[in-house]
């Protein structure tokens, strides 16, 4: 007979030791680090990192006796407290070693199958014959409610030219939808809206929402990205152009490939840091890159497919089924991508391309006949005072590999050079850091993005990019990759000119031969002192010379402004496509912690679609977008659809639209959600066809009354026993109070117009008060400040730029209150309506009265509303009528 | 039972527009689809305040009985060394002129150089001794009331993302800031005035501007105002040429406009918020003047802050802004952010000392020390420490090495001093340790959330249960970290 001891009990006396120690943290409510031990498939398998958890019948190479003896390299569990005692822990070693036994039936949940969620399974079938309306009615006879009656005609257009243009209708359109009494006068109205160009503009603005489209880069300094509005152009095209939505998925992704460079701005529309905002250490740089990439997964994710992949970042989703390695193999499509322009190869483009070729290739002549125009260096000849702006030193060629300015005297503090340019005979500037000239100094004070020694030779002019020297004299060298032939130097402080002081006065240049040894080229000593006066300088001419100079230097002023406008519709900040660097699962999100490198391949619930870990650049944005605008994608269309709906009603079927994961809300109507979504893949992806569809349905035609019972079952309106009114969002009030005011300029695409004075910087954003000419066009026409808000529209939850806005808040805030009533810019708006009203319909005031509601609310005052009325404008003029008029909660609401 | 209790998803919760709901339960809502949807969100874990869309100020109750009621945060814009003022580092002195060893060879600038001694002298202070620098002298007599935490860490050390960091608790632009947050949980005491003042610094607004006091992703209703002693609120009345009378003939013909459309929409929430939001305009027309009106103030308190001072206007200015927010606290407003530095400037016009530490800190030091100082010793006499929360604090911290080539300190997020005084703060509290050198922080090491948190618990409000949904998750101010620093509560 041989004597064991008993085998250790998991009920009893294993589970008791996980109950006390371990389920706070990885138990039913909570898995940190996914790792669960209330459940045994789990509590084998182990968390996210570190598996397998437990190794049956050995304890040796299971994670967790590692864990509860403090011998694992993250460090003991429990983390607090005074852990496990030895008893404990010899319980939990002997039960591994025996097998882990871990009876069946014994666990009190169930692992959950994450995958099994309504928006991951394929759409639902239907019988033809069935119509919008049918669903919504069925749903509300369930919960005993109706549909209302049919609203007014004049309510029905209100809504539908706010809805699909984001503009009131004109008197002229009321009165005529009211006398057509054709029975497809409402279709012939949508399709008038549909085929407006406005329409592009009202409804681009929700997907710029989505992928929080600006014109800046955000962060701290929030500089201009000047190439950003090719892509907003783009949108307002694709949609008013009706592009396939498959279509507009892959362009967005791979228009490179497309012929749609622009559309490609969609990946690197978040905020980014530049590259002088990030720490110069190699950590810095790391994690800066992998919050860019991670914006691009998030932009994707979300907008296409509703699912929050960038939570997967540094842990598995706690809600849905995806894994952090799903969130580096999604990354892993991007990794080529980095945010920066990209020109647009159109034929336009190209055109464009080579004017600008032709255009820098005189103006380099002209720079050449100029040259020859500067009085030579130490000629005898005595030549202008230094100027701040420019100085040319113009000398006999020599032949070096090196230059040096060296500065004896500035005029104040410490010198600055905002660009040293050195000029061989061919007229090139051969000391651009581009072209591999190094600059060297005596030494530097830097201030970051503004005095650093490489803006010395790094071709950009202004204070903003110069070198300054560390102290009152000192030098700055540039050396070249190899000999080059020179003959002329220009320099400046500031070319921009805004600054004259640390001006170098005294200076020498020297080159120097091949044993080292230099020789001076030119120096302050032949111009006149600045206080002497002298010639008076344009840019470095004498002046019997500046004549000949000034019809030159025009020429080459208006060949750089040409250049600049070329260059500006040539490029689209659309980011730049380079060789994918290696992508590895991070643990914890730390850059610093890479685990195995992945591949890129699509999210794990969906498939198995990957491609090699050196697959081409293009080709993997390509397969992704492939996989994504497929009609066999559970989510794409439905997510689409129902932003949809959305814009059409203020709310989607999934209030959530960004989110169709397990954490987001349910539809409200299942059925109807799917049966849109096969027919919006039926009609070819068409956008239009989809608001014709729904504009012209029952349900959208309904009154918006309140009805007291329906509202006490469904106070949200979720089940469309109503049309659900709503005030209207910021730019579509901005453009209706310009259009009422007859002030709206329609101009269309192109750079933004500015909302503030200036950008950004000490002063921040001061607000422009009164807007003229530009300022008068359409809101998604303004240069987007990201973050910053307009100062008057901004309040009604403009949406920032910052996180995607999935769906607008409907806030309502005295500050709102104070920005319509009291801007200036409302209290010129209801001038001109003023002015406007008096033209239209003179003197008489009972006339002008019936113009002015007409105008901003389609509809005759009543009597009563007259009567109200005249005194306040007999007073006070009927620019105050206007202003209550543009405040009023029937002028600001969709009905 | 209410359509929308039945759908409530896991993560769906609130986003049931509350505010619609609310307002127009008061048609017909039944009491039981409300309390059915508020047991279902306790089960869950979460609560969410309740807000009444036509007072979206109203106060409403915290999640437990709070120590302190306001906050003044006085925010040091540029990142304030720790090693010239709280965190005293005799082995500094000591190892002045010789490398770090082990040391980064590059920091956020770049090359970094030798260790420097703090620039300034350090004095015990008060019955606890602590050693403070010369540079803070009026702060440093009220050392005996801080609580130190000087172990805090940052995630980042660019200045845009680490205020954003500090401010809501993500590097990224566009999360909710946390006097967004606490007005959105606790409204506010006064009805006439903002829930949540953000008052720029006289030299400009800081690095990460409105991210600091943006709403984010929360409603509107929950962006801090703006405005300081000498820049009104944007818009509070109407351009030069609108006369009284006119305006008021408009705003009561407006009023009735409104009420006539209301009638003929009965029942909808949304048209009566926008009215009553009129209302508040109006009663903020009348009381943000009064406030930011300082002339009551007499001319002993003006010369206790340094108001009076015409030598240093700035330093006047910001002493103008630390007696407005002790007067927007007296009138219960929730939460004041009072800035001290603005924008990058190479270290002139806020802490971000890289290359003349020492003589851009004697500026920025006189500017801040004697109002700081005042206000806080005025809202003590005047007994409202006893329900406000001072708080002190910067992005993040300086390095003890000197930058290659210059006389200043490049940003260190690995261990910095903030401090905090005033209601449930335990006085005289110095909680954690950074090395020797003041390098990084090496005991009781706060990440920043850990920081925001302990302020939201002293205001009642528990950090994991203050939340608010966008985009696939429950979000925080900490967001899925932070831990009490109970070291700090008194």
């Amino acid at each position: 007979m041989q004597l064991v001891s008993a085998a250790v009990d998991f009920k009893s006396e294993v589970r008791p030791i996980f109950e006390e120690h371990c389920y706070r943290c990885h138990g039913a409510k909570k898995q940190k680090s996914s790792l669960r031990l209330d459940v045994r498939e789990a509590a084998l398998e182990g968390g996210e990192y570190y598996k397998p958890n437990i190794a049956p019948g050995k304890a040796g190479e299971s994670n967790l006796i590692e864990f509860v003896t403090g011998k694992h390299e993250e460090g003991r569990m429990p983390p607090k407290g005074e852990g496990l005692s030895s008893e404990e822990i010899a319980t939990l070693t002997a039960w591994i070693n025996e097998g882990a036994v871990w009876p069946e039936g014994i666990d009190e949940v169930q692992l959950e199958d994450r995958t099994d969620h309504w928006s991951f399974k394929p759409l639902k079938v239907f019988k033809t014959g069935r119509s919008l309306d049918s669903f919504i009615i069925a749903e509300l006879r369930e919960h005993g409610l109706t549909m209302s009656d049919e609203a007014g005609r004049v309510t029905w257009l209100r809504r539908v030219y706010f809805d699909l243009i984001g503009l009131p209708p004109a008197p002229e359109t009321v009165d005529a939808f009211l006398s057509d009494t054709r029975d497809d006068a409402h279709a012939r109205v949508v399709d008038d809206l549909l085929d407006s160009h406005r329409y592009g503009e009202r409804w681009a603005q929700h997907w710029l929402d989505v992928v929080r489209y600006a014109d800046t880069h955000g962060f701290e300094v929030n500089t201009p990205r000047p190439n950003a509005w090719p892509y907003r152009d783009y949108v307002i095209e694709a949609f008013n152009h009706d592009i396939p939505f498959d279509q507009f998925i892959r362009e967005q992704l791979a228009g490179d490939r497309m012929g749609k460079d622009a559309a490609t701005g969609f990946l690197v529309t978040a905020a980014r840091l530049l590259p002088g905002q990030i720490g110069q250490d190699d950590a810095s740089k790391r994690l800066a890159r992998q919050d860019e990439l991670g914006e691009i997964v998030i932009n994707t994710s979300e907008a296409f497919l509703g699912l929050s992949v960038g939570c997967a970042r540094c842990h598995n989703h706690k809600f849905d089924a995806i894994t952090a390695k799903d969130y580096y193999s999604l990354q892993a499509f991007f990794s080529g991508v980095s945010y920066g322009d990209r020109p647009m190869r159109t034929t336009e483009g190209e055109e464009n391309r080579q004017e600008v070729e032709k255009l820098a290739e005189s103006i380099r002549g002209i720079d050449q006949s100029l040259a020859g125009l500067v009085p030579l260096a130490r000629s005898g000849t005595m030549r202008p005072a230094v100027s701040a702006k420019l100085n040319v030193e113009r000398f006999p060629p020599v032949t070096t590999r090196k230059v040096r300015f060296t500065i004896r005297k500035a005029n104040q503090y410490e010198p600055c050079i905002d660009e040293l340019e050195v000029f061989d005979t061919g007229g090139k500037n051969v000391a651009l850091s581009t072209s591999g000239a190094v600059a060297t100094a005596s030494g530097s004070n830097v201030a970051v993005n503004r005095h650093e020694l490489h803006f010395v030779n790094d071709g950009k002019f202004g204070n903003e990019r110069s070198w300054m020297c560390s102290a009152g004299e000192g030098w700055v060298m540039i050396e070249f990759p190899h000999e080059q032939t020179i003959e002329r130097i220009v320099w400046g402080r500031d070319r921009q000119g805004k600054y004259a002081d640390r001006l170098a006065l005294d200076y020498l240049i020297e080159v120097a031969d091949e044993a080292g040894k230099w020789h001076l080229v030119a120096d302050s000593s032949d111009r006149y002192k600045q206080e002497e006066g002298g010639p008076s300088a344009l840019n470095g001419f004498s002046p019997e010379q500046a004549d000949k100079a000034k019809v030159l230097l025009n020429k080459k002023t208006s060949s750089e402004a040409r250049i600049r406008e070329l260059e500006a519709k040539r490029l689209v900040f659309g980011g730049a496509f380079g060789k994918p660097e290696a992508v590895h699962l991070l643990n914890r999100g730390d850059a610093e912690q890479p685990l195995e490198e992945v591949a890129p391949a699509v999210l794990s619930a969906f498939g198995d679609i990957s491609l090699a870990k050196d697959a081409p650049e293009s080709e993997r944005r390509a397969v992704l977008a492939d996989w994504i605008a497929s009609p066999d994608h559970p989510l794409t269309a439905r997510v689409a659809i129902n932003r949809i709906w959305q814009g059409h009603f203020g709310i989607g079927f999934v209030e959530t639209s960004n989110d169709f994961g397990r954490a987001g809300a349910k539809p409200t109507h299942p059925e109807l959600l799917d049966w849109l979504a096969t027919e919006f893949i039926r009609s070819g992806w068409s956008i239009k066809e989809m608001h014709r569809l729904i504009t012209l349905s029952e349900t959208y035609r309904q009154s918006g009354l309140i009805n007291a019972d329906a509202q006490g079952k469904d106070a949200d309106v979720r089940l469309l026993w109503r049309f659900p009114s709503r005030r209207l969002e910021a730019e579509a009030l901005r453009d209706s109070i310009l259009a009422v005011a007859g002030q709206l300029n329609l101009k269309t695409g192109g750079p933004g117009f500015d909302l503030f004075k200036s950008r950004g910087g000490l002063s921040g954003f001061p607000p422009v008060e009164s807007f003229a000419g530009e300022g008068l066009r359409r809101m998604i026409y303004a240069h987007k400040i990201r973050m910053e808000p307009d100062s008057i529209f901004g309040a009604f939850d403009c949406p920032d730029a910052g996180q995607s806005v999935s769906r607008r808040r409907q806030s309502t805030t005295p500050i709102q209150a104070l920005n319509l009533f009291n801007s200036q810019f409302v209290i010129d708006c209801a001038e001109n309506l003023a002015k406007r009203v008096k033209f239209e319909a003179g003197e008489d005031l009972n006339a002008c009265l019936r113009r002015a509601y007409k105008l901003s609310l389609a509809r005759e005052p009543s009597d009563d509303e007259i009567a109200d009325a005249l005194p306040v404008v007999r007073e006070h003029g009927l620019a105050a009528l206007c202003r209550a008029l543009m405040n009023s909660n029937e002028f600001l609401f969709i009905p | 039972m209410n359509y929308l209790s039945e759908h409530l998803s896991p993560g769906g919760r609130h986003l049931l527009d509350r505010r619609n709901f609310l307002s127009n339960s008061a048609t017909a809502l039944s009491s039981i689809a409300l309390t059915s949807l508020l047991s279902r969100e306790n089960l869950l874990g979460v609560q969410h305040p309740i807000i009444d869309p036509t007072r979206p100020y109203a106060p409403r109750p915290p999640h437990f009985a709070p120590k302190a009621k306001n906050v003044v945060v006085i925010f040091c814009a540029g990142a304030v060394s720790q090693l010239e003022t709280w965190d005293y580092k005799p082995e500094l002195i000591k190892q002045d002129g010789k490398p770090l060893k082990g040391g980064p060879a590059v920091t956020f600038q770049g090359p970094a150089g030798n260790l420097a001694r703090p620039q300034y002298e350090f004095l015990p202070r008060g019955e606890t001794g602590k050693m403070v620098s010369e540079m803070i002298p009026h702060l440093a007599k009220q050392t005996d009331d801080f609580a130190f935490i000087h172990s805090l860490t940052s995630k980042t050390n660019t200045h845009g993302p680490a205020e954003n960091f500090l401010s809501t608790g993500f590097v990224q632009d566009g999360f909710p800031s946390m006097g967004g947050w606490v007005s959105y949980a606790l409204g506010t005491e006064n009805q006439n005035l903002p829930a949540f003042v953000s008052i720029p610094d006289p030299r400009g607004v800081p690095q990460a501007s409105v991210n600091n006091w943006g709403p984010g992703f929360l409603p509107a209703e929950f962006q801090g105002t703006t405005f300081s002693a000498s820049k009104p609120v944007r818009h509070l009345s109407p351009p030069a040429g609108i006369t009284p009378g006119k305006d008021h003939a408009t705003r009561s013909l407006l009023q009735r406009m409104n009420a006539r459309h209301l009638e003929q929409n009965p029942g909808d929430g949304k048209l009566a918020a926008r009215i009553a939001s009129y209302e508040l305009a109006a009663r903020m027309q009348l009381s943000v003047p009064e406030i930011g009106d300082l002339s009551s103030e007499p001319a002993h308190i003006l010369k206790s802050y340094g108001a009076d001072d015409p030598s240093n206007p700035t330093k006047a200015g910001f002493a103008k802004n630390c007696i407005l927010a002790r007067r927007l606290i007296e009138r219960g407003v929730r939460f004041v952010q009072l800035f001290n530095g603005a924008y990058a400037s190479g270290g002139k016009l806020n802490w971000d000392g890289h290359s003349k530490l020492k003589e851009q800190y004697d500026v920025h030091a006189e500017i801040l020390d004697q109002p700081a100082a005042a206000m806080i010793e005025d809202m003590r006499q005047r007994g409202l420490l006893e329900d406000t929360l001072v708080v002190w604090c910067t992005e993040f911290g300086r390095m003890p090495m000197f930058q290659k080539g210059a006389r200043g300190r490049d940003h260190n997020p690995d261990g910095f001093t903030c401090w905090m005084t005033g209601a449930g703060v335990k006085p005289g509290v110095s909680h954690g340790v950074t090395d020797e050198l003041g390098r990084k922080a090496i005991q009781d090491i706060h990440p920043l959330y850990d920081f925001n948190a302990t302020i939201l618990h002293l205001l009642g409000l528990d950090h994991e249960n203050l939340t608010y949904y966008h985009n696939g998750i429950n979000r925080r101010l900490t967001n899925v970290e932070g831990h009490l620093i109970r070291e700090v509560l008194a």
